[in-house]
């Protein structure tokens, strides 16, 4: 059945679908939407007359725009329709319901959807999240229209098109193509957390739990602790030991702290052994102290070792780490004597000993040290990151100054959601 | 499971359904109580008994929505029921919050007045401070005023017993209803229920139990919550009614206002009695004014997909932001601008609200029964004998409630 050019679901709600002698077969009610590539396609209408519900597929119609719907058949051949949950319905499933907009990364309300011509089918192309949508719903577009001319304004579209869409309902996820998903992976993580941080709690563990395990990672550590422990207490629990195993250590050991006991206890002994002795330690610390905030992932070389030695062991080090800006120099004892700063090990006699060339003044906290003096000697001594080191002086992990900002300025997934 | 474990989940969970109650006891619903009591002594209070209740059976299905499905009740409407439904909803919603936040500022105008204060100077800084707070302080501070902000409610219950009624009495007219058939009588007792069970507490409830994502095993525990402040709703109400219903009554003092009620109460229960009163009722008022705007934006920003969010700025949250500040502006100077018509406001306000309880109610007794949404938790069918006896036995009252307030 050709189709061509565009129109709206909602102008064609509730219009008379003609037989071929111009009788009405019934009043269309709802779409039927199937996975069509690359745009999901009509595979029928849902016809109603006198309170009965007909299925009438997308090959038997004949005319089909804005104006006059027909069929080829007669009421006779009509088959009856029962709602199924396991079909995708146009009117039923995506209006009115929220969806995440990958490009303009928020959450949006669908109004209305558009439809438009291709191949011979109709594919869903775009959905109207504006307030034309909600006017043209209302039955207000034209009035809509006169009013913004009075203010020599035209009435917007907001249309979304649908590579742009990542559904929140698992039904729709199934429909989507494969571009949006990469969107979304492709989003920011803090942007990903906000999103979820915006939907119901449901929506936001089914979208979660949709990332790859990497996005899964960073999203979660910049989510509130409350969203978190739903998340994680949500998932079966090898998915979310797998995820915690993904973070940094101090990160994960953050997300435990708001678990019950024993979920926590059943998770740590399912991530591999030695990152969990690094959360256990971290764990044991005050929230709000240097303990707290510190990590365990630092780089630390003997004093002895060339900076030749120091830079190829560093390439191979560095990548399992999530922030380095400086090597620390401990002796054997894991006290910490000095510091280099990458820059001054880069621009360094490659020959000379870290001996040499390290900082030995290196300002540190211990573990009780409060996250505001914490903050305050970061700032005054500009550092990156800042070792806590035991009443011995070993060297125990550092706080890094993103850590410190999260908690003078949380960013607003980590706001408390809202408000009221 | 252990009584100390329960408590803890108990207190895990606390709050939405304290805070709503003591919001819902704003300027409009202190003054029916003042005049209820005044004007009838104790005789009206047997009526708190099954307005409790109701209020129970009703906010219990709400609340029960919010544990389980996760969203507010304005985005189930809107996602079960059609832009159409929701918006005409909306547009209620909004008038007769308008109204509520006029009502606010003029009890705060009027409760500062009774402290010596005067209200051009009060009321503009008022709604000033109110919308700094909110756009430009941070939510965890709001909520801690919020919450202190519920204690000062106790101060009803303070001057109830500075009053020292006669509890005999008082026992014996809230147990054993002694109805009179007076019109103005009957008219009063439906204004209690009318001011006591409003649409938009039940946006309120809901949101804010599903914002604070409460597991539904912890559902009982948020049950409780609900009963606990609706309970409390009614205690503080009955106290307000004792507290009139002692001191006015005998002397057949008519008030008008819960201002009036206080300023009445200095001759005869001494400067305390009168500035606990004023000091509830200023505490009531700004606390509705808070709330209610800020609420209505939500509700209908989020029904409606737009952007929300008190830390947005008017680009990127435009309909958000102006609901919320024309609200608190136009509230505020209605009340300072002499001979407005505020008394025509409050009847509108009060007629929209009954117009659009029974589809408020309605919505969530089809919602709340609806598999899909609710799974197991879909009401019982002896629970939904009472939910509908309660929502039809309200919506008559409340519609009777509009009729007798018109005319």
């Amino acid at each position: 059945m050709p189709f061509f050019g565009d129109l709206f679901v909602s102008e064609i709600l509730k219009k008379p679908v003609l037989d071929p002698k111009g009788e009405e077969l019934g009043r269309v009610r709802d779409l039927v939407l199937v996975k069509g590539e690359p745009f999901p396609k009509v595979s029928a209408l849902i016809i109603e007359k006198k309170k009965k519900l007909f299925n009438l597929r997308w090959s038997d119609l004949s005319i089909f725009n804005k104006r006059i719907i027909s069929a080829k058949l007669f009421d006779e051949s009509l088959h009856s329709y029962e709602f199924r949950e396991t079909d995708l319905l146009i009117v039923r499933d995506i209006f009115d319901k929220q969806i995440v907009d990958a490009n303009g990364i928020k959450v949006v309300r669908v109004n209305d959807v558009k439809l438009e011509g291709f191949d011979s089918e109709a594919i869903l192309i775009a959905v109207d999240v504006g307030m034309r949508g909600i006017m043209r719903r209302l039955g207000f577009e034209r009035g809509g229209e006169d009013v913004m001319r009075i203010f020599r304004k035209r009435l917007p579209y907001n249309l979304i098109s649908w590579n742009y869409l990542q559904p929140l309902e698992p039904k729709l996820t199934k429909i989507s193509l494969t571009v949006p998903r990469q969107m979304v992976s492709e989003l920011h993580p803090a942007d990903i957390a906000e999103i979820i941080s915006q939907v119901s709690q449901k929506d936001g563990a089914s979208f979660f739990k949709g990332l790859d395990l990497e996005t899964a990672a960073e999203a979660l550590s910049e989510l509130q602790p409350d969203i978190q422990a739903a998340l994680i207490t949500g998932m079966d629990t090898d998915k979310a030991a797998d995820i915690l195993e993904e973070m940094p250590p101090d990160e994960a050991a953050d997300v435990l702290s708001d678990l019950p006991m024993d979920k926590a206890k059943e998770l740590l002994e399912r991530i591999e052994k030695e990152e969990a002795e690094d959360i256990q330690e971290l764990l044991s610390h005050e929230e709000d102290t240097a303990g707290g905030l510190m990590t365990n992932e630092f780089i630390a070389y003997p004093p002895d070792i060339s900076v030749r030695e120091a830079i190829e062991k560093f390439r191979k080090d560095a990548e399992e780490v999530e922030i380095v800006y400086y090597i620390y120099v401990t002796d054997e004892k894991e006290r910490l004597i000095g510091v280099v700063s990458l820059r001054e090990l880069l621009l360094a006699d490659f020959d000379s000993k870290l001996s040499a060339v390290m900082e030995i003044k290196v300002k540190t906290v211990t573990p009780e040290t409060d996250e505001m003096d914490v903050g305050e000697i970061v700032s005054k001594y500009n550092l990156v990151a800042l070792p806590v080191v035991d009443a011995e002086g070993a060297l125990l992990g550092i706080v890094t100054v993103d850590d410190i900002l999260d908690r003078i300025l949380p960013p607003a997934a980590k706001r408390k959601r809202r408000r009221v | 499971m252990k009584l100390w474990k329960k408590i803890l989940i108990f207190l895990s969970v606390m709050g939405p359904g304290i805070i709503t109650a003591n919001i819902d006891n704003d300027a409009s619903g202190i003054t029916t109580y003042s005049v209820a009591g005044a004007r009838f002594g104790y005789s009206l209070l047997w009526t708190l008994i099954p307005t409790t209740i109701a209020l129970v059976v009703i906010q219990e299905m709400v609340g029960r929505m919010g544990v389980v499905t996760g969203k507010g009740l304005s985005d189930l409407i809107r996602e079960n029921y059609g832009v159409k439904t929701t918006f005409f909803m909306m547009l209620g919603l909004l008038i007769a919050n308008f109204g509520n936040t006029v009502a606010d500022f003029a009890g705060w105008a009027a409760s500062m007045q009774i402290l010596g204060l005067s209200k051009y100077i009060m009321v503009p800084l008022g709604a000033i401070t109110i919308w700094i707070l909110v756009t430009k302080g941070s939510y965890r501070f709001v909520e801690v005023i919020l919450l202190y902000a519920c204690i000062i409610f106790v101060g009803y219950i303070i001057s109830g017993i500075m009053a020292k009624p006669d509890w005999s009495a008082v026992a014996r007219q809230t147990f054993i209803p002694k109805i009179r058939w007076s019109s103005e009588y009957i008219m009063m007792s439906i204004a209690i229920i009318g001011t006591t069970i409003t649409p938009w507490m039940q946006f309120y409830l809901q949101s804010s139990i599903a914002e604070k994502g409460i597991p539904k095993e912890h559902y009982r525990a948020s049950r409780l919550d609900v009963v606990i402040g609706c309970s409390i709703t009614d205690i503080i109400s009955f106290f307000i009614i004792v507290t009139c219903g002692a001191l006015l009554f005998p002397y057949g003092i008519r008030v008008n206002e819960a201002s009036e009620a206080a300023l009445a109460l200095k001759p005869l229960a001494g400067d305390y009695a009168s500035l606990i009163f004023a000091i509830s009722l200023a505490n009531a008022s700004l606390l509705g004014a808070i709330i209610v705007p800020l609420a209505t934006a939500y509700y209908i920003c989020e029904a409606m997909g737009w952007e929300a969010g008190v830390n947005k700025s008017f680009n990127d949250a435009p309909q958000f932001m102006w609901i919320y500040t024309l609200t608190i502006a136009l509230g505020s100077l209605l009340v300072l601008i002499p001979g407005a018509p505020l008394v025509f406001l409050m009847v509108l306000s009060a007629v929209v609200n009954g117009l659009l309880l029974p589809f408020v109610l309605v919505c969530a007794v089809f919602l709340v029964n609806s598999e899909k949404l609710m799974g197991e938790y879909v009401n019982s069918r002896f629970y939904n004998y009472i939910s509908w006896g309660t929502v039809v036995a309200v919506v008559c009252l409340t519609t009777a409630w509009v009729i007798t307030s018109v005319i």
